[in-house]
Formats: C-alpha cells, structure tokens, sequence
C-alpha cells in the first residue's frame, strides 16, 4: 500500500501557537518537539560535562564536592544517552522517514505523540531526581550492582533513574515500532527496499535493534528495583544473587545501544556526503548491507565491556573475535564515503564541513576500538580514560558530529531558512578543534593509569597537563555549541537568514521534492520512484523537456 | 612486512616512552606481552589511520569544487565490487594477524608459569571500600601496600566482600575485577626490586578515587624480615591510615567522617569493633573480614597515636 497523492485538507496552523503544539500529530511538528527538546537536554549534559573538566583540570582540586561529583557524573552519561542521542535521532527519523518514503505522516501519528511525550516524562524524571532524598543516582550510567542496591546507595535517586529510564524504554520501543510500520508499508510507488535512501536503512536497522534489546534492559532494570524495593536480591551476592549477571544483561542491551546510537548518523553521512560531492553513494549496496550486518554483530559482542569480570579465556576470545568482525563492515563504510568524494565537486558549506569531521573523528574512534577488543591490551584500557576517550570519539566525534551535519543540512527544510553560513563554519571549526583538544590527550591519560570516574588525583606532571589541556578544549567545544546557539536564534528568533526554496542544496530523496518548510500533508504529489535518487532523476527529465 | 612495522613502531614508542603513548613500562612478563600485543595494534592502526586521514585530506583537497556550480555533477560513479572486496578482505587479514599475534602471547599472559612452592607466594587480595587488603601465607595482613619478593611469581587470589573493584598495578599486568561472590585469579612477576603503584578502577562509591594500591617488591631477605617483624607491630598504623584516614583524616582531626582524635568511641574496644564492622550511617562496614588481632592492633594505635581526649562538650 504505497501512499499516493491525497487531496489537501486545510489545517488551521495558526490555530492556538502553543497548544498546536502541544496537541500535535504531524510527525514533522513531532520530530522538531523531540530535536528541539534533545538540545535543551544537550545544553543540560554539556554543563555537567564542564562541571567535570573544571574539577579534573588540576590535581586536588576540590570545585566539586565528591558527592556530587559522582551525581554529576552518572546524570552527564545518562542525560547524554537516554535523553540527547537516542531521542535526537527519533526526531530526525520521524521528520525525516515520512517525507523520506513520500508519505503523508508516520503509520500510528497518535502513537507518536505518545512516544514524545514519554520521553518528556522521563527526562523530567530524571532531572526530578535532584530533588529526591540524597540527590541523583550516584553509581555511573552503568549502575552496576551492588553499588546501585539499596544498602550501598540509599536514597531515591538511584530509583528515579531506574524509573526514568523504564520510561525512556517505553519511549523507544513504541517509536521504533512506528517506524517499522512506516517503512515497511508506507513507502512510495517504485521505491523498493534497493531504493530507499540509506538513512531510511539506517532508521530500519536502528528500530530494529531497539525492539531487540530494550526489553533486556528493561528487564535489569526491573529486577534492580525489585531488589532495591521489595526485598529480593537477584543481584545479591551476600544472599545468593549474581553480581556479574546484571552486568551481562546490562551489556546486552549496552551494547547494541552504541550502535543505536551510531548508525542512524551513518545514514545520515551516507545522504550529506553524496549530495555535496555531487556524486551517488559509491557502493549503495555495499553501505546498506554493511549496516544491516553491523546490527547483526552487535548483538554478539557485549561481553566485550567485561573483559576484566574473569570470563572463563573461551569467552573472552569469542567476544573478541566478534569484536574484531564489526571492524570490517565499519571500515567498508568508511572506504565507501572516502570513494564517494573521489572525483567530486566538493562543496565545503556546513553540513559537509560536519560530515568530513565526522570521518576524520570516527575512524579515530573505531580504531583505538580495536585496541580495547583485544582483550589482554583491554585488561590495561579497560576503566581507564582511555575508553573515555575512545567512546566520546564514537559518540561525540562520531554521532554528534553527525547530527550537527544533519541540523544544518535539513533545517532549510525544516523552517524554511539556512541557518548562517559563517557562525557554521566557526562553530564547526571551534568544536572540532575543542573536541580533538579535550579527547585526544585522554587517551593518553589512560594509559597513564588515569581510571575513569575518579573525582581528583594527585599526580602533576603529565596528568596535569593533559588534564588541563582536557578541561581547556571542553571549553572551546562548549564555545563551538554556543555559536550554533546564536545561529538558531539568530535565524529563528530574529529571522536573520536566507530565505530557500524547496532544494537548496540540489539534494537527491524526495523530501526535497516538497516544499521548505513541508505543508502539513507533506506532498501533493509523489513522483514514481525508479532509484535511490529520485529527486536527481526528475531534475534530468526536466532538463532534457527544456 | 610484520617484523619492520614492529621495530619502526617500537622505536617510535621508545622515543615517546612514558608520555602516556604505549601503557606504563612494564615490570612483569604478563605485562611486558600485553605490550607487544600493543605494539603491534599501534603499527596497523597508525598505517590504516594515516591512510584514511590522508586520503580523506588530499580527495578534500583535489576535489574541491574551485567555484564550479553546484549542478555541474561530479564523475557518477555508482562503485567498484572489486575495490569493495579489497577493503573488505584486507582488513579481514589485518585483524586476523593480530587476532593471531594476541593469542599466541595469550599463554604468556594469562597463564600463570609454573613455579617451584619456594618460588611462588600465594596472596589473597580483598577489595573493600576504600581499601586494599592482603593476606599473606603465615596469616600475616596488611592493608594498602602489598609485600612481595622480587623475582618471584606472586598469585593473586582476588574478590570482595561489598561491591565491585578492580585490581590494578599498571606495570605489573592488566586489571582483574575484585567482585563479591566471585574469586578471581591474576599473577605477576616484578623483575626488579622497587615500588609499583595502581588504584582501583572499578568506581566502587564516593572515595573510589582515594583506593591505591601499592606493590613493594623487595629482595628475599627484605621479604622475610618484613613479614617476620613489621607485618604486625605496624598493622595498626596500616589500618589507620589505609582505611579510617579517608574519611576520618590521618590523625583522626575528621574530613567527610567524624574527628576521632576526640571521640571516646575509638578506646572501647566493643563499641569500636561493632562500628568498624558493621558500619554505621554513611560509615561503610569496612572491617567486615577483620580478625580479633587486627581490631586489637588498631585500637591500641588508635589509643597511643590518635587520641587525644575528649572534646570539651563532651561529645
């Protein structure tokens, strides 16, 4: 059941400006709400990660109490997981994946506005948890047991966490579904699974996952509570539970949450990159099946965080093995979007900027990945800043870099108007400088002996410097995302910016084929799709009627 | 190929020695392999990194758009299966050798070399918070530092009796996870005699960070000394200072916990024991595996260096 052209309803857009919004099921309007709510949390996580680097800039240093620090600390990886990427990437999936495949709106609009406001909920849970009894949770993102039990963390914080994040979960599972339904049933005449854009691939392999796992979180989680709540002590050691199951469970879902978190940014590289070098995707097939056999592996590796827990040698070479497997499908990816800028006509306006920085950064971070996959050398990086740095490389330099790419190439579309140019670049130039600044040295203080999640030190020397190198280049980052900041309200607030047409940046799927922003309905008319590029294909067809 | 990419690699790490380039300069066999293992990852990586980085600038570069419109297309090239196989086998070979190389270091890592009784000590490492301890095989106990003779395989016997830590000595091997309920087994080597330092790296609660551990290998008869003698006269100041002062301060003047030097708590030996072993308020139970000859060492520190009577107020 391809959508067709349906006849336009009029909408009443004016009718109430905030209620409209907040009563909302236009999956566009949706997909702003969650983009514009990600980045309010951003801004959140991104002052809890200064308040971080102002406290490891010199030894001894007593900015934080260690109090909170530790909160600081769990609600910064939290907040930049559960509410920023996950939640960001839904927004762009559900504006994007409708106007992607031609359809008039998600499969389930009403279900979609639910999905919203959950994540509402749990962020406002979440960030409620500074008014429980005893602060936030205080045990790291990861909440490994038995720190996380009762009698190790008392107050509410840590039950907070656990019910925002059930909450979240909810969130999640019901918008992946929706996009399941969506994209297997709503897409255009002709656009078959080998001609939908890559990004819709990605949203599909990330539904995917997400349906997967979640419930294994959700089903840690549950037990930690009932642990906490009603007695039990399935994770319990004194009493007979299992420490390191938790930990399994928690990996399980853990890690394919990485690529949750990943591979939707690769679909949107694999669409700015294309249109910006005036080029397909070289290897259209070779991209989309690599994604799909990313998801694949991913769910085979999650032991790889517990190298150090005392797995049985069989298992830790089984982890690596897989670990090492999910390389190859990265690096072909990484060959394609290099081939695909070979012989371009590159042009270097912001999204492009992101989306090179997001090769230079990531390749960065899947390598040092091979490091920790080996697990004698991990046995030294693991719980280090090494892997600090190694993850902020996939999710910073990787999925962040990506998604400033993708606000800046789809917010024409989205409003209506280019956000300005020049802050772009600097914006651009500011956090990638900053970023390398910050993570860089951090491998190296890894390999120092610096583990991760210590409130202070006391060596000088080298650990100094490179911690203080660390808290200078969060600062410049930190400046970098404040002139994007000024950017949006420049162009939204003071409608300084150039006004666009339909496709601004000669794009290739269709969402460019309506206009900027989209009407509610999205399309009067979708053409016959016969590729990946359907929007290319109808500029030559018009070209040669001239 | 491999030998050259090694020594290139090695000598380039030699020159960057201990700027936090390669992990720490290994005292230990075990270590020492990881390390090669290191090395040879560093050598592909750095190859596939400057091949990546450098293609992507110089494509950047040769590419660019010099002022042509953005409707003049690029070439439309839609791929190359030949060049997809290439990158995806090499890789595969790539990994596969070092896949190769870790598990032929693996015995020499992991598996702990057999060793003559005489030539090998058997410590029973605990994690507590916030604290190291270790049991020697004549019952002795010290908190903090662990002593070991130098040129001997040490096996460590690892685990916890409240929640997660992580066994560290960068120079002398990889981590290995103190967890309540499990026991788990590492071993070193120190190659020479001297001091060997770590922390725990497992975040195991507010003072994770105040949870060092040091290795002191020193010669046999330094050893056995030790063990003969400091092992218990100096056991009380041990406990002090590597599990009260955290939060108590080292002369007992009080930090995140109560001072000490004042409270009359710390003289009664009962109420002493019973607040060390089970904690109280936001004390964890941090003596829940202590022996009655532990808590007599302490109490008697606690009474001939830390207190110093009763605050005026009584209290």
């Amino acid at each position: 059941m391809a959508a067709r052209a349906e006849p336009v309803y009029p909408v009443d857009w004016k009718h109430g400006r905030v209620a409209s919004w907040l009563t909302t099921v236009d999956h566009k309007r949706i997909g702003i709400l969650y983009i514009g709510t990600a980045l309010v949390f951003f801004a959140a996580g991104g002052v809890l990660a200064l308040l971080m680097r102002a406290q490891l800039a010199t030894p001894n240093e007593h900015f934080l109490t260690k109090d909170a620090y530790s909160g600081t600390m769990t609600m910064h990886g939290t907040t930049m997981i559960f509410l920023v990427i996950v939640p960001i990437l839904a927004g762009f999936g559900n504006y994007l994946v409708p106007l992607m495949i031609g359809a008039r709106d998600m499969a389930f609009p009403r279900l979609n506005a639910f999905s919203y406001w959950t994540y509402v909920l749990g962020g406002i849970v979440l960030y409620g948890s500074y008014f429980a009894a005893g602060g936030p949770a205080k045990s790291g993102w990861t909440s490994y047991v038995p720190l996380s039990e009762a009698f190790y963390s008392p107050g509410h914080g840590q039950d907070y966490w656990i019910l925002a994040l059930h909450i979240l979960t909810i969130s999640s599972l019901a918008g992946a579904i929706n996009f399941l339904v969506t994209i297997h049933n709503m897409r255009a005449r002709g656009m078959t699974w080998m001609r939908m854009p890559l990004f819709i691939w990605s949203i599909e392999t990330y539904a995917i996952l997400l349906v997967a796992v979640l419930p294994a979180l959700s089903a840690g989680l549950t037990l930690l509570l009932l642990d906490r709540q009603a007695g039990t002590h399935f994770f319990i050691p004194s009493q007979g539970g299992n420490a390191v199951l938790y930990q399994h469970v928690f990996w399980f879902f853990g890690h394919p949450e990485v690529y949750i978190m990943v591979l939707p940014v690769f679909g949107m590289i694999s669409e700015i990159i294309p249109v910006f070098a005036r080029k397909p995707i070289f290897g259209y097939k070779a991209v989309a099946f690599s994604t799909i056999s990313i998801a694949f592996f991913s769910m085979l590796v999650w032991a790889h965080h517990m190298f150090a827990v005392g797995m049985p040698i069989g298992l830790d070479a089984f982890f690596m093995i897989t670990s090492m497997v999910i390389a190859v499908p990265t690096g072909v990816k990484i060959f394609n979007w290099l081939a695909t800028t070979w012989r371009g006509n590159i042009h270097f306006d912001t999204p492009m900027l992101f989306a090179l920085g997001f090769i230079a950064l990531f390749t960065m971070g899947g390598l040092s990945g091979i490091f920790v996959a080996a697990f004698p050398v991990d046995w030294q990086v693991t719980d280090t800043y090494y892997v600090v740095a190694h993850l902020h490389y996939v999710l910073f330099g990787g999925s962040m870099f990506g998604i400033f790419g993708g606000l800046y190439y789809w917010w024409p579309k989205m409003f209506g108007r280019t956000l300005d140019e020049r802050l772009g670049k600097l914006s651009f130039w500011l956090m990638f400088v900053g970023f390398n600044a910050t993570f860089l040295p951090q491998h190296m203080l890894g390999l120092l002996g610096m583990p991760r999640r210590i409130w202070t030190y006391q060596h000088g020397g080298l650990w100094e410097w490179y911690n203080l190198t660390s808290t200078i280049g969060s600062g410049v980052m930190a400046i970098g995302v404040l002139v994007f900041a000024v950017n949006v309200w420049r162009t939204q607030v003071l409608r300084i910016g150039k006004r666009v047409g339909n496709d601004p940046w000669l794009g290739d799927t269709l969402e460019w084929y309506t206009s900027s922003p989209p009407p509610p309905h999205n399309f009067d008319d979708v053409p016959y799709v016969t590729s990946p590029r359907p929007l290319r294909d109808l500029r030559r067809r018009v070209s040669e009627q001239d | 190929m491999l030998g050259p990419v090694v020594a290139l690699v090695t000598a380039g790490v030699a020159a960057a020695a201990n700027g936090g380039f390669t992990p720490q300069h290994p005292h230990s066999p075990n270590a020492r392999h990881i390390n090669s293992a290191y090395y040879l990852i560093a050598g592909f990586t750095a190859a596939i990194f400057l091949i990546v980085e450098t293609a992507l600038v110089v494509f950047i570069w040769k590419y660019r758009s010099r002022g042509r419109a953005r409707s003049s297309e690029g070439s439309q090239v839609h791929g190359n299966t030949r060049l997809e196989l290439i990158w995806t086998a090499v890789p595969v070979v790539i990994l596969v050798i070092i896949g190769g190389f870790v598990f032929w270091q693996l015995p020499k890592i992991s598996d702990v070399p057999a060793a003559s009784a005489s030539d090998r000590l058997n410590i029973r490492v605990e994690g507590h918070q916030f604290y190291w301890q270790f049991d020697y095989p004549n019952g002795a106990r010290s908190i903090g530092d662990l002593h070991v003779p130098a040129g001997k395989v040490v096996y460590l016997t690892i685990t916890s009796p409240d929640v997660a830590h992580s066994w560290w000595i960068p120079q002398l091997g990889g981590k290995t996870d103190a967890i309540p309920g499990r026991t788990n087994h590492t071993w070193f080597k120190a190659d020479r005699t001297g001091t060997f330092t770590g922390q725990c790296a497992e975040f195991c609660g507010l003072y994770h960070e105040a949870m060092h551990a040091t290795v002191i290998a020193s010669s046999d008869a330094d050893y056995e000394a030790w063990l003969a003698g400091a092992a218990s006269t100096d056991l009380g100041r041990a406990e002090f200072q590597g599990v009260c002062a955290t939060c108590h301060g080292m002369k007992g003047q009080g930090g995140y916990g109560p001072a000490l030097s004042s409270s009359s708590i710390v003289t009664q030996a009962a109420g002493l024991a019973a607040i060390v072993r089970n904690g109280r308020n936001k004390m964890p139970a941090v003596g829940t595996t202590w022996t009655k000859q532990q808590m007599d060492a302490l109490l008697s520190y606690l009474k001939k260096s830390i207190y110093t009577g009763a605050a005026p107020s009584g209290g």
